[in-house]
């Protein structure tokens, strides 16, 4: 139709397009927010489920474990509303809309960065990720929740799972990829890291009064809670000692529930995103993230432990912030 | 289904005066005879869910900020056939044209105003007249490269006019999603019919703007300019960006340095060379225009001047779509052109005009009045439906500032049929139709062969836009051989 010698394609010269840096900052934090949901869904339903297995815990016991999920998510304090801690902690991390740590905060702001960008994310991620958001915005939404809680959070996660999945196999693996699957593997590793480190210090502190049996019921639903039961039961048969567990879904390398395995990716990305647009200049994200890797890949199991594991987790929640930062100033600030 | 129908005087689209299918419809009333009502619920909800699933929704201002709307789809089509669209083709093209030279003899020569086809204080009382266009010369001399002119049929089951949109007329991505719906759901009824297609919009919208770019990029990079995620359209933005594999932009992604626009990217600015913008001319660049606004960005204005940037639609356009100025499109037709309009404009009293004036003020129950200043319905005065204190009120405005009032007889919309759902039940009743063909402006004139039908579903309203409850339908522009 045109004569004038124009290419249909916009390249720069390594053949990469470029991608804006609004653009870059929001499918990032889509996909952070899309993993927060199912994890949040995951405690919740583990932490119903391992009530009704513990069998007679004791009732501060019992409150503890539900507001543990308040820390996990660096929400200080007691639970708003009225009632029992366990129904109040089920409320505030699925529909309060105040908290913006809740399951509906998280997948509205997901969503919302999502219709930010959504003609670069492939339509069926976009179609799924609106799905879900209407799935928690219908009217009787709450009221579903309340009656079949299970049911509900099994879908949530089942929805991110698929919206992963999607963005594994419909969006090229180019930056648009990179940045989702680096805001992915950071807000898992930290969240992980954070599960870890305060059901560690929780069951530490009780463990003299437990049995043996309820001690395993409870490392058990941490497994859970990292998605990573099945995984550690191959290579543990029967054995649910808890610094085991910690060490297990920190360290395995093959395991993708593993911190060190979200590590590996998010490093993986980052490298890639620096390597297609400044492939000769320094990234201090990378660098974070490498000494970071390092420091797992030659642990010795026993260094998790001394001083304590809470500092050793908080030292790789302190690597993901700090490398978080560098990256929105490398690539989100410009 | 049809017994209630009723066709009141009215022109229908799909039916004649004596009550029977017109021939190009019969195929269509053939096929909803053969479903149940039950069939039809079905398909509504199949609509309704793709709609929302896919987000395609706009945003209504005065709401809750943010409130996402449906647009409400009736599963209807609407069929032009092949006779009538050659004749709003070749009148769609020829208004085009004529809009285009009088832009450009606007910004430049002025003959227009100088041979007194136009009073030249109409054009200096605009307020979308834009004197830092004057002089500008703008990229192979178009200056309306998208426009969405609406039609209306009226009771002589005639075309006119109603108004042109040459600024950033919106609603073409409902078009193309609304035929990709009825497909879906009525997958049946297009095999009855040679229906002309309408998904390279896109790809001719992006021919369109390359044809503009500045000689020098061998490889333009062009991209959409939306003002954000709250702004009512943006869902067609991003659609159109989409569509065509370019970038969506918002003012704070760009910025000026040196006699270049460039964006922000995750490695650094690059060069943008071409801007289909969807921010009206007041808002594109704070130096220029309004200091405070946001969404544009400063210095562009410097940027385009020197060509270093091109911009669809040009600035200034408004001159053209001004409700004062529409009265004048056939003059401009026959003063550019040589030629008499095609299709024709509705009747309109032009209150700066005393004669007018006094007419308009006398017959305020009879006439509909708008605000040269407002669109999408907003500021109009529907004399026949309105009180005896409504129209004082607007009596009084008109004396105010006559040059901002413009007034027509109140026409009669075509109707058609509308799948309306009454806690009664469901059934077919008439619903006031126009039409919003697009017509893009590059290398060539391409008309789109349909465009977007809106309907006003609430019972014997003529108004149809999306703001005031209007919906729309697919519009189906039909082959030479059929029926």
């Amino acid at each position: 139709m045109i004569s004038s010698p124009i290419v249909v394609n916009e390249t720069n010269v390594r053949g990469e397009r470029p991608m804006l840096a609004r653009v870059a900052d929001s499918v990032y934090w889509m996909s952070r927010y899309v993993e927060r949901a199912e994890h949040i869904a995951r405690m919740l339903v583990v932490s119903g489920n391992l009530l009704a297995d513990a069998g007679d815990l004791a009732p501060e016991l019992r409150d503890e474990l539900w507001l543990s999920l308040l820390r996990v998510l660096r929400i200080p304090g007691e639970p708003t509303g009225e009632g029992p801690i366990s129904g109040r902690v089920l409320r505030q991390l699925a529909f309060d809309r105040a908290n913006p740590s809740s399951i509906f905060s998280c997948i509205t702001r997901a969503r919302e960065n999502a219709r930010a960008v959504r003609e670069i994310i492939s339509a069926e991620m976009w179609e799924q990720l609106n799905t879900l958001y209407w799935y928690i915005r219908v009217e009787d939404a709450e009221q579903k929740y309340e009656q079949q809680s299970d049911d509900f959070l099994r879908a949530i996660m089942n929805g991110s799972m698929l919206f992963q999945g999607l963005a594994e196999q419909t969006l090229p693996h180019d930056q648009r990829w990179l940045f989702t699957r680096l805001g992915k593997h950071f807000e898992r590793a930290d969240i992980t890291s954070r599960i870890l480190e305060t059901r560690h210090a929780l069951l530490g502190r009780i463990t003299g009064s437990l049995e043996a049996s309820v001690r395993t019921i409870h490392w058990m639903a941490v497994l859970r809670m990292c998605c990573s039961l099945e995984a550690y039961r191959r290579q543990f048969v029967a054995d649910f000692d808890g610094d085991k567990v910690c060490a297990f879904v920190t360290l395995e390398q093959q395991h993708p529930r593993a911190i060190r395995f979200s590590l590996d990716r998010a490093l993986e990305s980052i490298a890639s995103i620096r390597a297609l647009l400044h492939p000769h200049a320094f990234d201090p994200a990378e660098r974070v993230l490498g000494r970071l890797q390092a420091t797992l890949e030659y642990a010795d199991p026993a260094e998790l432990f001394a001083p304590s594991f809470g500092a050793y987790m908080q030292q790789i929640q302190q690597a993901i912030g700090d490398a978080a930062i560098a990256v929105q100033q490398t690539y989100f600030l410009q | 289904m049809f017994d209630k129908y009723s066709i009141d005087g009215v022109y229908d689209e799909m039916f004649g005066a004596d009550n029977q299918p017109r021939p190009h419809y019969r195929a269509v009333v053939d096929r909803l005879g053969e479903l149940t009502l039950d069939d039809f619920a079905a398909r509504r909800r199949i609509a309704d869910i793709t709609f929302r699933n896919q987000g395609i929704t706009f945003t209504v201002y005065g709401d809750n900020r943010g409130v996402e709307k449906i647009f409400p789809f009736d599963l209807i089509p609407r069929l032009v056939p092949a006779d009538e669209w050659d004749h709003i083709e070749r009148g769609l093209t020829q208004r085009i044209h004529a809009l285009n030279l009088f832009c450009q003899d606007i910004y430049h020569d002025q003959r227009i105003l100088k041979d007194k086809v136009i009073p030249a204080e109409l054009i200096y009382g605009a307020k979308s007249f834009r004197r830092e266009m004057i002089g500008v010369d703008v990229p192979r001399n178009i200056y309306i490269h998208i426009c969405g002119s609406d039609l209306i049929r009226g009771g002589d089951g005639k075309y006119y006019v109603l108004e042109d949109n040459g600024r950033t007329p919106s609603g073409v991505s409902y078009v193309l999603e609304n035929r990709a719906v009825m497909k879906r759901v009525f997958p049946n009824m297009f095999g009855r019919y040679r229906v002309r297609a309408i998904e390279d919009y896109p790809f001719n919208l992006l021919q369109t703007l390359r044809h503009i770019a500045p000689l020098r990029s061998r490889e333009p990079r062009i991209a959409v300019l939306t003002p954000g995620i709250y702004n009512s359209a943006y869902f067609e933005h991003s659609f159109l960006a989409r569509q065509m594999g370019i970038e969506l932009v918002e003012g704070q992604d760009l910025v000026v340095d040196g006699s270049f626009l460039y964006m922000r990217t995750t490695g650094g600015l690059r060069r943008v060379d071409v801007l289909y913008r969807r921010i009206d001319d007041d808002f594109l660049d704070p130096l220029c225009f309004r200091p405070d606004s946001m969404l544009g960005v400063p210095g562009l204005m410097n940027v385009y001047r020197t060509g270093n940037v091109a911009l669809a639609n040009a600035v200034g356009t408004g001159v053209s779509d001004d409700k004062a100025i529409y009265p004048f499109v056939p003059d401009m037709i026959k003063y550019y052109l040589g030629q008499d309009a095609i299709l024709p404009n509705v009747p309109t009293y032009i209150c700066a005009r005393e004669a007018d004036r006094q007419h308009v003020l006398a017959n305020l129950d009879k006439l509909v009045v708008k605000s040269t200043n407002e669109s999408g319905g907003y500021g109009m005065l529907m004399g026949h439906q309105a009180a005896q204190a409504e129209r004082d009120a607007f009596a009084e405005k008109i004396n105010a500032d006559p040059r901002n009032f413009i007034a027509q007889p109140v026409i009669q919309l075509s109707q058609s049929p509308s799948l309306i759902e009454e806690p009664a039940g469901m059934h077919f009743d008439g619903r006031r139709v126009d039409l919003r063909p697009y017509i893009l402006y590059g290398e060539k004139v391409i008309v789109m062969p349909g465009g977007l039908t809106r309907v006003a579903l609430r019972k014997g309203s003529l108004v149809v836009n999306s703001s005031q409850g209007g919906g729309s339908k697919d519009t189906w522009v039909l082959e030479e051989d059929n029926a």
